[in-house]
C-alpha cells in the first residue's frame, strides 16, 4: 500500500483511506484531504515535509503525517 | 466601547487568508475594540459599522477551516455561533481557491441563522483565468453572494445592503450541502429519531450531521433530550459509520463540486497547470529558504528600528535639558516633589514614549509580513528544527527576533495561530538574552574571569538551550496541555500588501499597547522611584537598601550581597541602566535622588575603571559568577513584562510568568555560586 510521501514530485494520485486518529482526520479533512479526493506532489525534499497540491490550494504536511494518507492509482 | 443593544450582531467568519481582517477593518475602522474571548488568552475583535443613521456590531471569529472543536479557535468560533446567536453571518471565502474555502460555508448553513456569502479575491481568480458566474453560484448555494475584491475595497457597499436584506429574515434555516446518498439515508434515519425530541432553538440538522462526526458536544445534548429505544436506535446507526467525520467531509466537498461546477468558466489558456513562481521554490527550499527566512526577520527588525531610531533619539536628547527645566519650574518645592517630576515622572514617560514608538515599528513590520502571506513559507522551512524543541516552525519568528529585543519577540507571537503553541513560546521567548543582556555580562565577566570569557558565555548560552528546552516541555506538559500534532499548514497564495489594513492594525494595536502596557510600565517604574527615593543622594538609606538588606539572608543563599542584590532587582526596570545602578550602589556614581533619574543619564554617568575597581574589591568571583547567571535568567525588563501584559490581557498569565523567571533566576544563580565556590 503507497502513501502519499511516496509520490514524486508533479505525480498525481487518489486518496483512498487514512491511518491517523480523529484528531488527526479531523484537520486533514477540513482541508480537503477525503477518500477518493485528487491530490498532487509538488515539492519533496530530503527527509523534510513535503508540499501537495489539493483542491485548489497548496497544503505543506509533515512527513510522518503524509505517511499516514494512503494513496490508491498513481495518476502521473 | 461595548456593543450596543439594540442593533444587530453581524459575525464574521471565514478561513484564515480569506481577506477576513481586510474585511472588518474596511468596515469598523479605527471603531475597533480589541479585547480576550471569555477567558481566555484569544484576541477578540469587535467593532461598528455606522451608516444613514443605523448601525452593526461586527465580531470578527477566529480564522479556522471548520468548526470541529479541535482547536480553541475553532471552539471559541463555534460557541459563538451556536450560543451568542448572531444576528447574521458572513462567510468568507477566496474566489481563486473556491473549492477549498466553501467548507466552512457548508457547515455554518447547518445552523440556525441567515447566511450572507463574500466572495472576495475576484480579482486573483480572475488573474487565474476563472470567470465566475455569481448568478449561477448564488442558485447552488442557496444564499446572496456578494463578489468582492476586498483589497480594493470592492463590494462593501453591495455587502451592506445584503446583510441589510438578510436580517429581515429573522432565522435562517439550516441546509445540509451534503451530497452523498448512503450517507444522507443514515442522516435521515437518525434525525426522524431526534426530531421530536430535541427543542426546536437547537439546530436539528447540525446535531444529527455533528452526531455522525462523533462530536462530544453534540452527543451531549442527544443523550440530555433523547433516551430510550431511540438512543439505542440512533447510538448504534452513529458507530455502524465508520470514520463518519471522513465521509460527511467528503459528501461536503461533493456538494462543493456540483455547486461550483458549472459556476466557475476556466479560460483555455490556464490548463490547471501548478505554476510556482521562483521566488516560493527558493522561499520553501531547506537550505537557501532558511536564508531567506532569517533575512526577511533582520529586515523586519531594522524596518522596526528605523522607525523607532529618531523618536528614541529625540526623547532621549530631551530627557536631561527636560529635568533640568523641571528642576528649574519646581526649584522652591520640597526635594520628594523635584525627584518626583524631574528623577521620577519624566524618565518613565520618556522610557514608555521610547518602548511605544519601538513597538509601533515592530507592529507595522509584523503587519506587512502578515499580509503578504510570505510566513507560512517561514514557519515551513524552520518546522523541523523547532519540532526537536516541541515547536511549531511559526515560533522561530519570535525567538530569533528575541535576541535583538524580547519586546520585539514577544509581540511576534502573535503571528502563531494556535494557542498553545503562542503561549508556549511566549514563555520562552523571553528566556532568550537580549542584547542589553550581554553588555553587563561582558563587564562584570571580564572583571573577574578575563580570557575565561568565551567559556562563559558558552555555559550561558548551553543553559538557554536547557532551559528552553526544559520550559517547552514543562508548559506543555501541565500547563497549555493540547495534543501534539504535525504539521499540516496551508500555503497561502502571495498577495500584494494592503497599507489600509496595515495601518489599522498598526493603529488599534499601538492604542491597546500604549493604554495596557503603557500603564503597567508608569506603575512598576513609578514604585521603583518611591522605593529608592533618598533625600541625601545616599541610597543606603532608601527604602529599596532596607528590603535588600531584609532579604539578605535569602540572597545570601546565592551568594549575592545586598547590593548585588538591589541591583538585580533594579535590572528589571531596564537592563541598560544596570551597571549604572550599581555604580550608584557602590557610591561611584553622582549622587542622583532615585534610580529611575538613571534613565535620563543612560548608562554614563560613572566612570568605568572606577566601577570595575569597586566591583572587584568587594565582590568574590563566585559571587560574581552566579549575579551573572542570576541576572542573565531574572525576569526580562519592564517593558517586556508589560508587553506579556498587552499580548496577553492576562495579569495571571503576566505574573505567573514573571514568578517562573524569578524561580529560574534563583535557580540558575545558586548553582552557578556552588559551582563558582569549587572552582574559586
Amino acid at each position: 500500500m503507497n502513501t502519499l510521501d511516496s509520490l514524486n514530485n508533479g505525480e498525481q494520485a487518489i486518496i483512498h483511506k487514512f491511518s491517523g486518529g480523529k484528531s488527526f482526520i479531523n484537520r486533514v479533512a477540513a482541508m480537503g484531504f477525503t477518500l477518493e479526493a485528487e491530490v498532487t506532489m509538488i515539492s519533496k525534499r530530503g527527509r523534510g515535509p513535503v508540499i501537495v497540491y489539493i483542491r485548489d490550494s497548496e497544503v505543506a504536511l509533515g512527513r510522518s503525517e503524509a505517511e499516514k494518507i494512503i494513496i490508491k492509482e498513481n495518476l502521473k | 466601547m461595548n456593543p450596543e443593544i439594540n442593533i444587530p450582531t453581524i459575525a464574521l467568519a471565514g478561513q484564515p487568508n480569506t481577506g477576513k481582517s481586510t474585511v472588518f477593518n474596511s468596515l469598523t475602522g479605527s471603531k475597533q475594540h480589541v479585547g480576550n474571548w471569555p477567558g481566555k488568552t484569544v484576541e477578540k475583535k469587535t467593532g461598528t459599522y455606522r451608516y444613514n443613521g443605523s448601525a452593526l456590531n461586527i465580531v470578527d471569529l477566529p480564522g479556522t477551516y471548520s468548526l470541529t472543536s479541535a482547536s480553541l479557535e475553532e471552539k471559541i468560533a463555534r460557541d459563538f455561533l451556536l450560543n451568542e446567536r448572531p444576528d447574521a453571518v458572513v462567510v468568507m471565502a477566496d474566489a481563486s481557491q473556491l473549492e477549498r474555502t466553501l467548507y466552512l460555508f457548508t457547515e455554518i448553513r447547518l445552523l440556525k441563522v441567515p447566511v450572507v456569502l463574500a466572495l472576495n479575491m475576484m480579482d486573483v481568480a480572475r488573474e487565474q483565468g476563472k470567470n465566475i458566474d455569481v448568478s449561477a453560484l448564488q442558485e447552488n448555494l442557496g444564499v446572496p453572494v456578494v463578489p468582492m475584491t476586498a483589497s480594493r475595497a470592492k463590494g462593501l457597499d453591495d455587502l451592506i445592503s445584503v446583510i441589510n436584506n438578510s436580517l429581515k429574515k429573522k432565522n435562517g434555516s439550516p441546509a445540509l450541502c451534503m451530497e452523498d446518498n448512503k450517507l444522507l439515508n443514515k442522516y435521515s434515519e437518525i434525525y426522524s429519531l431526534l426530531d421530536d425530541e430535541i427543542p426546536n432553538e437547537y439546530s436539528k440538522e447540525w446535531i444529527a450531521v455533528k452526531l455522525i462526526e462523533k462530536d462530544e458536544e453534540a452527543n451531549l445534548v442527544f443523550n440530555r433530550y433523547v433516551s430510550g429505544k431511540k438512543l439505542e436506535t440512533a447510538e448504534k446507526l452513529v458507530t455502524e459509520i465508520k470514520d463518519g467525520i471522513l465521509h460527511v467531509a467528503g459528501a461536503r466537498y461533493n456538494w462543493i463540486r456540483k455547486a461550483i461546477l458549472n459556476s466557475i468558466k476556466l479560460l483555455p489558456s490556464d490548463e490547471k497547470k501548478i505554476r510556482r513562481k521562483n521566488f516560493d521554490r527558493a522561499a520553501t527550499h531547506p537550505i537557501w529558504g532558511k536564508f531567506i527566512a532569517v533575512g526577511i526577520i533582520l529586515l523586519t527588525f531594522i524596518t522596526a528600528m528605523i522607525i523607532a531610531i529618531p523618536v528614541m533619539s529625540v526623547a532621549q536628547l530631551l530627557m536631561g535639558p527636560g529635568s533640568g527645566a523641571l528642576r528649574d519650574i519646581f526649584s522652591g518645592a520640597p526635594l520628594w516633589v523635584i525627584s518626583f517630576f524631574a528623577d521620577g515622572l519624566l524618565p518613565v514617560t520618556g522610557v514608555a514614549v521610547m518602548m511605544f514608538s519601538f513597538i509601533l515599528g515592530v507592529y507595522f513590520a509584523f503587519g506587512i509580513l502578515e499580509d503578504i502571506g510570505y510566513l507560512a513559507r517561514l514557519a515551513y522551512v524552520f518546522d523541523r528544527p523547532m519540532n526537536r524543541i516541541g515547536l511549531h516552525g511559526k515560533s522561530f519568528m519570535p525567538l530569533l527576533m528575541s535576541f535583538g529585543c524580547n519586546i520585539a519577540g514577544v509581540t511576534g507571537t502573535r503571528v502563531i495561530d494556535s494557542w498553545q503553541q503562542r503561549m508556549v513560546t511566549l514563555v520562552m521567548v523571553s528566556i532568550i538574552p537580549c542584547m542589553a543582556l550581554w553588555a553587563v555580562v561582558s563587564f562584570v565577566g571580564v572583571i573577574f574571569f578575563g580570557a575565561a570569557m568565551p567559556l562563559l558565555i558558552i555555559a550561558l548560552l548551553a543553559v538557554v538551550a536547557v532551559h528552553l528546552t526544559f520550559t517547552s516541555a514543562l508548559f506543555r506538559k501541565f500547563i497549555v496541555k493540547g495534543e501534539k500534532t504535525g504539521l499540516i499548514m496551508e500555503l497561502p497564495p502571495y498577495h500584494k500588501p494592503n497599507w489600509k489594513t496595515i495601518w489599522s492594525y498598526v493603529w488599534v494595536h499601538s492604542k491597546d499597547f500604549l493604554k495596557r502596557a503603557g500603564t503597567l510600565i508608569a506603575l512598576i517604574s513609578l514604585a521603583v522611584w518611591a522605593l529608592s527615593y533618598q533625600h541625601d543622594g545616599n541610597i543606603e538609606n532608601s527604602i529599596l537598601a532596607a528590603i535588600g538588606k531584609f532579604f539578605d539572608p535569602v540572597s545570601g543563599l546565592i551568594g549575592l550581597d545586598w547590593k548585588l542584590f538591589i541591583a538585580l532587582i533594579a535590572a528589571i526596570a531596564a537592563k541598560e541602566a544596570s551597571l549604572s545602578v550599581l555604580a550608584v550602589l557602590y557610591g561611584i556614581g553622582d549622587g542622583a535622588s532615585s534610580i529611575t533619574s538613571l534613565f535620563v543619564s543612560g548608562t554614563g554617568g560613572f566612570e568605568n575603571a572606577a566601577l570595575t575597581g569597586a566591583i572587584a574589591q568587594s565582590v568574590s568571583p563566585a559571587s560574581a559568577l552566579a549575579f551573572i547567571f542570576a541576572f542573565f535568567f531574572s525576569i526580562p525588563c519592564i517593558g517586556t513584562v508589560a508587553t506579556i501584559y498587552s499580548e496577553t490581557r492576562s495579569f495571571k498569565w503576566t505574573a505567573g510568568c514573571s514568578a517562573y523567571y524569578l524561580l529560574a533566576s534563583f535557580i540558575a544563580g545558586g548553582i552557578a555560586y556552588r559551582i563558582g565556590l569549587m572552582i574559586f
